[in-house]
């Protein structure tokens, strides 16, 4: 009788929770997954000035296979790489330094990592603009002390693209690593060091290992976003070697438009991804198998 | 405890974290000195002028925009702030069958850049031939938003402390009730955060607003973005300014929006 009872409750329960989700998994199915599906139909579809023509045609996944494209994928790939890279080596620190530091200071140096992360990304990017360029402040600095005798041309090249984006996407880098900084247990670090291990042992045997979790979340908060870029390589970067989030963004904007190799781009770009993400996920369950034993 | 011998690391991470305090905040520092700055391009001090601010509330362009930006914020983080509170109350059960496959649905879309939803975005407008423009901005900004306020508000539920609705259940106090006077001022922490979070995230978007804009309808991000193709940038450092201005504003003097944001990072 009782359990009975017990079923039909949990099954009304089960009911009220599809209930609860529905608006937001009819909303996703229509603006997010949908949409997809237009992407795919569009990469076989033939271009036309303004718009798509309704003809079946495999002439933008040959141009890409063929070529010419790959490069700007390439170029993507590697400067998002320096990117997670660069935001790894200066992130630890900065959240090690922070995790370790007291209460209260703790809060306000977080707030100081957030702040810019709170601040328009368009106006971050412009304001390196002003500090790059030309004739803009850091060579007028370098000059007035002497350290240089020309003006560095920065902006508009890789070097800018990696600097503004290690800018961006560096918050995303500190905050995980905080948390799982701050979780870390130091009494073990303790226990090394008083075991004779010294700093960089204890370092690479202790701390690495156990804060790996948050390298993971990091890298993907930052590698994903670098990769897709627009605003920053358009804003600051080399205009001769575009990169794959300009292609796309031209070939869907400016005239004559070619949606169908805009959509074959964004499905290779979507691949890169989904194999990145993959290799991720492999390689941190290696990692939490390995370290059971 | 004794302390850390670490004294290596200790200067090592201090000597970082300035440095890196400095790369945070130098470009900000310099924007906001040359809004200040009387002189057409940037290049050098030329003495200190408040014209371009005076232009600023001049210029009706920039009024639309501001005003376009935040009707889009308002209404997405009302609606997905609405979306976020019924899925996460629904992801509550975790006997809930459909539980996975709603989760997957949610984080699907953080993990992807965000130029391809608006690719995506902007295709699917064209196949249905609707006309961009507000509407259609308002349902990409809402889409990218259902995620963050979805988890953010869920996984404030994770932690729900469950006696205290018991204890109501126990004393015969009925389910609305139950609701409404406990539960919900509960969740409340949670729903500022994602509230907050997600009206940051509709103004500070550019490229998914630049698929699904169309012309005629312009957010600031997309303005300022025209102003700087143009090279018309004199406006730009004051309108900076006064955006940085009000971030630090309400980061700043709000110790209860302060402690919400970092306990929803």
């Amino acid at each position: 009788m009782s359990t009975s009872r017990h079923v039909i409750a949990e099954k009304k329960r089960n009911r009220s929770s599809w209930l609860l989700s529905l608006p937001t998994v009819i909303w996703l199915t229509i603006f997010f997954l949908i949409p997809y599906l237009v992407v795919i139909i569009y990469s076989f579809l033939t271009p036309d000035t303004y718009d798509v023509k309704f003809e079946v045609s495999f002439d933008a996944y040959r141009q890409i296979i063929s070529g010419g494209y790959l490069k700007s994928f390439f170029q993507s790939f590697k400067l998002a790489s320096i990117t997670t890279l660069l935001c790894i080596l200066l992130g630890f620190p900065v959240a090690y330094y922070i995790a370790r530091a007291n209460e209260k200071l703790k809060n306000i140096l977080l707030i100081f990592i957030i702040i810019p992360f709170w601040t328009n990304l368009i106006i971050r990017i412009f304001s390196w603009r002003i500090f790059l360029s030309y004739s803009g402040v850091m060579n007028q600095m370098l000059m007035g002390a002497g350290l240089i005798s020309q003006p560095l041309e920065i902006l508009r090249t890789n070097t800018a693209v990696v600097l503004v984006m290690v800018y961006v996407y560096l918050p995303y880098m500190i905050l995980p690593l905080y948390s799982v900084l701050e979780k870390l247990d130091f009494t073990l670090l303790q226990a090394a060091m008083d075991l004779g291990a010294n700093e960089v042992k204890s370092f690479f045997k202790i701390t690495l290992p156990l804060s790996v979790e948050g390298i993971f979340a990091g890298t993907l908060l930052v590698f994903i976003p670098a990769l897709g870029a627009y605003l920053i390589p358009q804003l600051v970067g080399n205009q001769k070697s575009l990169y794959v989030g300009q292609i796309i963004t031209y070939k869907i904007k400016n005239i004559p438009r070619n949606w169908p190799m805009a959509s074959a781009l964004s499905l290779t770009l979507l691949l890169l991804v989904a194999l990145m993400l993959l290799i991720m996920y492999g390689m941190y369950r290696y990692h939490k198998n390995r370290r059971k034993y | 405890m004794q302390p850390l011998r670490t004294k290596l690391f200790k200067g090592m991470n201090l000597t970082v974290f300035s440095l890196v305090m400095v790369f945070l905040y130098i470009p900000i520092l310099i924007l906001i000195i040359f809004s200040f700055n009387d002189a057409r391009i940037v290049t050098g001090w030329q003495g200190f002028t408040l014209k371009y601010y005076k232009q600023l509330f001049q210029n009706r362009t920039i009024q639309e925009a501001f005003w376009n930006t935040m009707l889009i914020a308002g209404l997405s983080t009302l609606i997905s702030t609405a979306l976020g509170i019924l899925t996460a109350l629904g992801l509550e059960n975790k006997r809930f069958t459909g539980r996975k496959g709603v989760l997957a649905l949610i984080y699907t879309p953080l993990m992807m850049p965000d130029i391809l939803m608006g690719v995506s975005l902007a295709l699917l407008f064209n196949f249905t031939r609707v006309n961009t423009g507000m509407f259609t901005v308002l349902i990409a900004h809402i889409t990218f938003c259902i995620s963050y306020t979805a988890i953010v508000i869920q996984s404030r539920l994770e932690g729900f402390d469950y006696s205290l609705v018991e204890a109501a259940a126990d004393l015969g106090a009925r389910p609305s009730y139950i609701f409404w006077k406990i539960k919900f001022p509960l969740m409340m922490p949670g729903i500022i955060a994602a509230a907050l979070l997600s009206f940051t995230l509709s103004i500070d978007d550019f490229i998914i607003t630049f698929f699904t804009s169309g012309r005629g309808f312009d957010t600031l991000p997309i303005y300022v973005e025209g102003t700087i193709r143009r090279g018309t940038i004199t406006t730009i450092n004051s309108l900076s300014t006064l955006m940085i201005g009000f971030t630090l504003l309400l980061v700043v003097l709000t110790k209860r929006v302060r402690k919400i944001i970092i306990s929803a990072m």
